[in-house]
């Protein structure tokens, strides 16, 4: 069972117009953290309030909990913290967390046990009395955080978590996140934030112009196949000569070499040739660039299609 | 219970936004008014002389009588005034509650659209009756007092303000889904209201009147939108224990509040956010 099943998910807007999502199948398993990349307008946000029942799709079906996305009452199982969410300012984070938790129908017990643990949890203990117009942008977003976990729910889904956050707080939302997976949550994360992403999730799928263009493991997005990095001592030149004689193309990058060979024996065959020539090899690292690098590269490409 | 919370939620924000205050503010400096402005002097069961704001009526009349006209005079003003106080007190509660980044977090709750959209339609009218009554209440136990006379026909005239509020308010919610703007569902509903008393003279309208058809649409228009006018002659007949004959305004009044929350509803039930 997943915890999240899309299946053809597509939302057109003015009639057909402005195409937010466009036959959008994914699948996350339960107790994964699982990350939608996209630049700005992909569509990301609008997948998230279809499955919350925000936003209703034009095709299409999706299930949360293995139940339909129109049963609102799965939503007892759901944490959301919304981009750009907005709590009544008149009330204080206290207030916030019980009435927001009353929604989700709790009792006054729990939430009486339940509130000042979260405000704890996300460093706003000594706010608690006071009203939320007074807050920061980054104290609002971790109120938003603990908002989203009021009901200890089973899936979690996060627009943009970290979103105006110190570094310090990123950290911090970062390590609940993985503690949260360790006690079986599922996480569906939308984020910008790419090294915090790379950092946390499980898995990720990349969104551009309502359209899924990737989905995979995070080292199946940040390790390029049969690329090498090499780090040795014998002097460049004998190195390129040997890859010249074995055609193994060769590019130095930052005071490393990159080498691209066609499988494990050729890299045998390159590690045997510069051993024999005195060559001292200090690391042979499989080659990874960071998810940055890929998204920009992958959205690139799409761009030049 | 969740639907608890969105009623305790809009009374709250109704207080911090000082309405819910102001509102009630206005209904205290009325009532200090009918304390200190309506002077009844009794003497042995019969009136010698009643002054209203300082004007002096000079004829002897039962008591009863005078009474039950101020107070079916007072009732009509408490109605156009509690009206017109209490939409403007609650025309920017659908419209607050519908913007992006807060309707997003509740509709993510546990509730279905209809209970959100009760839960505030109910809180908002909770914070309009508590006003009301607390005016209409006060003012009759001062009157009764003052004048030894206790009407209790004068209490359904909260009863009728509340439900007039009720019809009309469910106007602005249907124009508060439809265009997010506090002031135009405010705008549109005063019209409405204002308009009331018009069609009820449609009668003298239509010989100005070029077409027939514009004849019919003025029926059309009395018989479908809230007939506010007479509501307020209701409420002055049920104070003075005139009998009521009819009470199609009230109907076709409740009817139309109710073409309106259903098609709210369906409105809300449909709308992306």
């Amino acid at each position: 069972m997943y915890a999240v099943e899309t299946l053809e998910l597509t939302k057109y807007y003015s009639r057909g117009k402005v195409k937010a999502l466009e036959s959008c199948s994914i699948s996350v398993e339960k107790g994964k953290i699982f990350s939608l990349l996209g630049p700005n307008g992909a569509g990301k946000s609008t997948l998230i309030k279809i499955l919350l029942g925000i936003v209703f799709p034009t095709k299409g079906y999706a299930k949360i909990l293995d139940q339909d996305i129109s049963n609102y009452k799965t939503h007892s199982h759901v944490g959301y913290l919304a981009e750009n969410h907005r709590f009544p300012d008149f009330l204080t984070a206290q207030q916030v967390l019980y009435y927001f938790g009353k929604m989700s129908g709790m009792d006054t017990i729990s939430l009486s046990k339940r509130i000042p643990e979260l405000l704890k949890t996300v460093r706003l203990d000594k706010w608690a009395s006071v009203k939320i117009r007074k807050f920061s942008k980054g104290m609002l977003q971790r109120l938003g955080v603990a908002q989203a976990l009021i009901n200890d729910p089973t899936i979690l889904f996060l627009d943009e978590p970290t979103d105006g956050i110190d570094p310090i707080g990123r950290r911090e939302i970062r390590d609940l996140l993985k503690s949260l997976r360790n006690m079986g949550k599922t996480i569906f994360l939308n984020s910008h934030l790419l090294s915090e992403v790379e950092r946390v999730s499980d898995e990720i799928a990349i969104l551009k112009d309502g359209r899924l263009i990737q989905k995979g493991g995070v080292d199946e997005f940040i390790s390029i196949k049969q690329q090498y990095q090499l780090q040795a001592s014998g002097g460049n030149t004998t190195i390129e000569g040997i890859c010249n004689r074995l055609d193994i193309p060769l590019q130095s990058q930052n005071g490393f070499m990159n080498v691209s060979v066609m499988d494990e024996v050729q890299l045998n065959h390159l590690i045997d040739e510069l051993r024999k020539n005195q060559t001292i090899i200090q690391a042979i690292t499989p080659r990874k660039i960071t998810l940055e690098d890929y998204f920009i590269e992958i959205l690139e490409s799409g761009d030049n299609q | 219970m969740k639907l608890l919370a969105i009623i305790k939620l809009t009374f709250r924000e109704s207080f911090a936004k000082k309405t819910f205050m102001a509102f009630f503010g206005i209904s205290t400096l009325l009532c200090l008014l009918f304390l200190f402005a309506l002077n009844l002097d009794i003497v042995d069961g019969a009136q010698s002389y009643i002054s209203i704001f300082g004007a002096e009526v000079d004829q002897l009349i039962e008591l009863e009588k005078i009474v039950l006209g101020v107070e079916g005079a007072i009732a009509v003003a408490l109605f156009t005034a509690g009206i017109f106080l209490s939409l403007f007190a609650t025309s920017n509660l659908i419209p607050s509650f519908l913007q992006s980044g807060s309707i997003d977090l509740i509709i993510s709750k546990p509730l279905n659209r209809m209970q959100i959209l009760l839960g505030r339609f109910i809180g908002s009218i909770l914070i309009v009756a508590f006003n009301i009554f607390y005016l209409v209440i006060t003012s009759w136990i001062i009157m009764s007092i003052k004048t030894g006379i206790w009407n209790w026909g004068f209490l359904l005239s909260g009863v009728i303000i509340v439900v007039t509020f009720s019809i009309l308010f469910s106007l602005m919610t249907f124009l508060g889904i439809l265009s997010r703007s506090g002031p135009f569902s405010l705008m549109v509903t005063y019209l409405i209201l204002f308009i009331s008393p018009f069609l009820l003279q449609r009668d003298r309208i239509y010989a100005l009147l070029s077409d027939k058809i514009y004849g019919y649409i003025l029926d059309g228009l009395y018989y479908f939108l809230p007939r506010t006018a007479e509501l307020g002659v209701l409420t002055q007949k049920l104070v003075r224990g005139i009998d009521v004959y009819s009470l199609s305004a009230l109907w076709t009044s409740l009817m139309f509040a109710l073409i309106m929350l259903g098609a709210s509803t369906l409105i809300f039930n449909k709308k992306n956010f």
